[in-house]
């Protein structure tokens, strides 16, 4: 980093040092760039030249097949006026933030500390906890879901045995979302291993300085613990917030691809893809896609302005 | 150095790959097929002995077969025809042909009846059915009709007689009622619910006389009629002649996920030609019959539909060949031999008179189902608008409400008129 500082500062002044310039960051960041390079070419053919294009589609009627007709903002204003699924879309999708990610960072935490304490073969436990997180996106995974919570899944199987006598979980509008909370909930591996990590971050005189004068665990976790990890949490609430947002394959696979019953898992990328590949109209879709972009993105900005009132970053 | 080295083996390497490209089509067959088609595996080793078949009779043709299941089918046809890399041979319904057609992917066929194409002996209605605006852009490849998949042994062991082409609902609904009340199985109902199944809801609109579209895409019922509808269906809730919502909405409306294949209901609502594939994967016997009436002397709620096409795609380097190929597949005596009655009763006289004899008892049952309809059966109605897809949905959605109490019937018929309006009206 100092290097590049040294020659961009040496080298501005005129042509050839400019040019001189060029190739000294080519002799030392060369074998960089090129190392780079599948991602670069990834990022621009992949990502960016498709986020361009659907910003296009997203002012046109296209239909996948007949070239795209401009139409101005006509899909911006119907999303904004006349789509009522849209509105169940976002609803569903902003149940389905707030009551996933608290509840998975909570859970998460929860066996991170449990974890912390210095229990023998940390590594394994670890890598089991992991494995939902890994498994977690699957189809196979929401199919087996789709088993576990159905009429006479295993879960109505277990409470037949207190004699309660379970609903379709997955097929109730009333109880559909929360077998994808609870999914989603299971799933809990990778922001354990942070908040894991985090934990270790914290260094254990304070917890003896605390213990000494008589501090409680609970006390010891309430002023000490909770305030270190608060970046932590904070980089654990934003990851997962855009990562709930952007869910789709359990309510694709959970409700057969329709969203029900009645809209109740309905996700805001399961809408968009109704609309896309189900209805041919890539245009709305793409102005969806772009909707959901500024949400995702208002969310995070808003995150980050709060986070000075309550983030402590150690210095 | 060592890097220099590393270098200059991967762009050898990359020249070694690049010239084994090019090589590639010089041993490449003279013209490639590549055909794309949904269904079940039973349907893909018929398809693919019968592909086998036209290779070995046409020397230098390979075709490279594909297919997948009914719901990821349309989006891989949609973007691999907007990619333009469209299947050259795609299999098509009756649903989505108009709007494939209009879009310009499929080819016409009609310069090639008479020549390649040889359907004289097709029942003409059906030959109509797959054309779009005058052009003819889809070859039948079997007649189905709606139907009801009746659980026998169910019925057997409640006592109760099957239901007959005559069986009213009002029947329907008793012996739904009685099945269920008969608890000969645990968690068991009589019937399915049917109120979000589109062809049997307009199977029951046309013996009202009415129908779900217009010839010129509009809405074809009123808020009245829908209501009916939800109000009958309400009612068998009620009364526990079908089963209960939760359960009914586990039901993807595919052969697997129904109430019947399930093992909850002795009665689901399909298509003939699944009849196949419903017996496949039930152990209980299983007995095919027509939807009820809606009184003693109705008739004309069924009908006979091409249960599928094979369509040419627009984007194909050779249309003829498609043609020929499609030809081969519903006309040549071997290949219907192969393929038998799975895609429905085949459209050729010569073919099912030839086919009758060959035909098991599953076979059997469904053909003599769907020429037996008799006055159960009425004209072929116009293809679906464009958003009949988006229409169905709603019908389903708008039955969900009504199901689990969020909507009572009136205000369901009212809402489900006016949503698929406003699709029908969007497009």
């Amino acid at each position: 980093m100092q290097d590049t500082a040294v020659a961009v500062g040496t080298g501005a002044s005129s042509r050839p040092a400019a040019q001189g310039r060029l190739a000294r960051i080519w002799a030392s960041h060369g074998a960089g760039y090129m190392f780079l390079l599948p991602w670069l070419i990834g990022f621009f053919g992949l990502t960016l030249g498709p986020a361009i294009a659907s910003l296009y589609l997203s002012f046109t009627n296209f239909d996948l097949i007949r070239a795209p007709e401009w139409i101005g903002t006509a899909n911006y204003a119907r999303i904004a006026t006349a789509d009522p699924k849209f509105a169940a879309a976002v609803k569903v999708t902003f149940l389905y933030v707030v009551l996933s990610v608290p509840f998975k960072l909570a859970f998460a935490l929860l066996v991170a500390i449990l974890l912390d304490r210095g229990v023998r073969g940390l590594t394994v436990y670890r890598a089991i906890f992991y494995l939902p997180s890994l498994l977690g996106g699957s189809v196979a995974i929401a199919v087996l879901w789709r088993q576990l919570f159905a009429g006479d899944g295993l879960i109505n199987s277990l409470l037949a045995q207190f004699g309660i006598e379970g609903p379709s979980w997955i097929s109730h509008p009333d109880y559909s979302i929360w077998t994808l909370v609870v999914l989603s909930v299971w799933q809990f591996g990778s922001p354990m291993i942070i908040f894991l990590a985090g934990l270790r971050q914290i260094p254990t005189d304070m917890y003896e300085a605390a213990s000494l004068d008589g501090a409680s665990k609970f006390r010891q976790f309430y002023k000490i613990t909770l305030p270190l990890l608060t970046p932590v949490i904070f980089f654990n609430a934003v990851v997962q917030t855009i990562d709930a947002f952007k869910a789709f394959t359990p309510a694709f696979i959970i409700s057969g691809g329709t969203g029900g019953p009645i809209n109740s898992t309905l996700f805001y990328t399961l809408y968009l893809y109704q609309e896309a590949f189900g209805n041919f109209r890539m245009g709305y879709a793409s102005a969806l896609a772009w909707i959901l972009v500024l949400i995702i993105g208002l969310f995070t900005a808003f995150s980050f302005l709060t986070s000075r009132y309550w983030v402590h970053y150690d210095d | 150095m060592t890097h220099k080295i590393s270098r200059r083996n991967v762009l050898a390497g990359g020249a070694a790959l690049l010239s084994m490209s090019a090589l590639a089509p010089a041993f490449a067959q003279e013209a490639r097929l590549r055909v794309l088609w949904w269904g079940s595996q039973a349907r893909a080793d018929r398809t693919n002995k019968v592909n086998q078949l036209f290779q070995e009779q046409n020397a230098g043709v390979a075709i490279n077969g594909e297919f997948l299941g009914w719901s990821d089918y349309w989006p891989r046809l949609a973007t691999q025809v907007a990619g333009r890399n469209a299947p050259d041979i795609i299999q098509m319904d009756y649903r989505y042909i108009v709007e494939y057609a209009r879009r310009g992917a499929l080819a016409p066929l009609d310069d090639y009846l008479g020549s390649v194409l040889k359907v004289e002996d097709f029942d003409q209605v059906q030959i109509k059915g797959g054309s779009v605006e005058g052009k003819l852009y889809g070859i039948s490849l079997g007649a189905n009709s709606a139907a009801m998949m009746v659980n026998a042994a169910a019925f057997e062991e409640a006592g109760i007689e099957l239901p007959t082409p005559s069986t009213t609902w009002d029947e329907m609904a008793r012996i739904g009622a009685e099945i269920t009340k008969a608890g000969k199985r645990k968690g068991f109902y009589g019937l399915s619910d049917g109120s979000a199944v589109e062809p049997l809801f307009e199977n029951w609109l046309r013996q009202r006389g009415k129908a779900l579209f217009t010839a010129d895409g509009k809405i074809a019922y009123d808020a009245n009629d829908a209501a009916e509808w939800f109000a009958m269906w309400q009612k068998m809730r009620e009364d526990k002649a079908c089963v209960p919502p939760d359960i009914q909405a586990l039901d993807q409306y595919n052969v697997e996920t129904s109430p019947l294949s399930l093992g909850k209901a002795a009665a689901s609502f399909a298509h003939s030609n699944q009849f196949v594939a419903y017996q496949g994967i039930n152990k209980d016997k299983l007995a095919l019959r027509s939807h009820p009436l809606i009184g003693k002397d109705a008739k004309g709620g069924h009908y006979r539909k091409p249960s599928m096409f094979f369509s040419v795609s627009a984007q194909t380097k050779d249309p003829e060949l498609g043609a020929k190929y499609v030809n081969f597949f519903v006309k040549d005596p071997k290949a219907a031999e192969i393929l038998g009655v799975e895609r429905g009763v085949p459209e050729s006289a010569a073919v099912r008179e030839k086919l009758a004899s060959t035909l098991d008892e599953l076979g059997r049952a469904m053909l003599d189902y769907v020429s037996g309809l008799g006055a159960l059966a009425g004209d072929l109605p116009p293809p679906p608008p464009s958003g009949a897809g988006e229409a169905e949905f709603a019908l389903r959605n708008v039955a969900e409400q009504v199901g689990f109490g969020q909507l009572d019937a009136k205000q369901g018929g009212e809402t489900l008129v006016n949503e698929v309006s406003q699709i029908l009206a969007r497009g």
